[in-house]
């Protein structure tokens, strides 16, 4: 029974590893913004979960971790990708890293990463709650 | 990867930034110096960026593909300088005009000087952002789980 009362939070903690992350990548892009020849990186993880939910998949059940998965994984297994963006250029030293765009995909992050906080502190008071009865 | 990498990130950001300001400070400086130790005019300096990319083991590649792909940062390849010719001004008054009466100043140009600095201060400025939006965010973290 102990295990159920992470469910909630699991989901939480991928989304917060994956914010988290993305501030890494954002942070690389601004440290990079005058290099030449520097291409930007991002990190997927919205997109991702919204393939998993929305489309009607194939899907294998796993015995065993070690196995390779056929189709659409579980959600639980999601993890946060980062794709550099090569084809692309802002300026003439082949740098395409937009300063306004990173200062922008920053502050959302950032607001995006205090919700899931948020969120997540609600959880475990909820939990609190239920133990304490008050 | 490091705790706290992004911190690490932004901070080489702003060395390199503010060792590219010493530069430009050094060549605005210089923009009428006709004559240095070996006798030639100052040549304009140029801080070269490039990113920090750490050394990857095959292993963390395969094991972990969605963190490896983000480097380190930025870090100044050198200084190296300026390869364009000198500006050759007619002044036959100067203590160092040659015989046609043309004197061989610094290829540096305070316009482009100018741009470059204030680029750089802009840089600086966002690598700041970049560094007290991280802190904010760990410093939220530490409140999951508090009342």
């Amino acid at each position: 029974m102990i295990d159920r009362l992470n469910e909630k939070t699991l989901m939480l903690e991928k989304a917060l590893d994956a914010a988290w992350l993305r501030n890494e990548a954002i942070s690389n892009n601004i440290a990079n913004v005058n290099t030449p020849g520097y291409k930007k990186s991002y990190v997927k993880f919205e997109e991702l979960l919204e393939d998993a939910v929305d489309k009607f998949q194939i899907s294998g059940i796993k015995k065993d971790d070690k196995f390779l998965p056929i189709g659409k994984d579980t959600l639980a297994s999601i993890t946060p990708v980062t794709v550099q963006e090569k084809f692309t250029s802002m300026r003439r030293d082949k740098n395409n890293v937009d300063i306004d765009v990173e200062m922008a995909e920053l502050a959302k992050n950032s607001i995006k990463y205090n919700a899931l906080i948020a969120q997540m502190s609600k959880e475990f008071s909820k939990i609190k709650y239920a133990i304490n009865g008050r | 990867m490091a705790f706290l990498n992004s911190i690490n990130i932004s901070a080489s950001g702003l060395t390199a930034e503010k060792l590219r300001m010493d530069v430009i400070s050094r060549n605005i400086a210089n923009v009428n110096t006709t004559r240095t130790a070996d006798g030639t005019p100052y040549r304009r300096q140029v801080a070269v960026f490039m990113e920090d990319n750490r050394q990857i083991p095959f292993s963390e590649y395969l094991n972990d593909a969605s963190k490896s792909l983000i480097g380190s940062g930025v870090k100044v390849a050198g200084i190296k300088e300026d390869k364009s010719p000198f500006k050759s001004v007619y002044d036959p008054g100067h203590p160092d005009a040659d015989e046609n009466g043309y004197v061989l100043m610094p290829n540096v140009d305070v316009m482009t000087e100018m741009v470059n600095m204030i680029s750089a201060s802009r840089a600086y400025e966002a690598n700041v952002t970049a560094i007290n939006s991280t802190k904010n965010m760990a410093l939220k973290a530490l409140e999951i789980g508090r009342g």
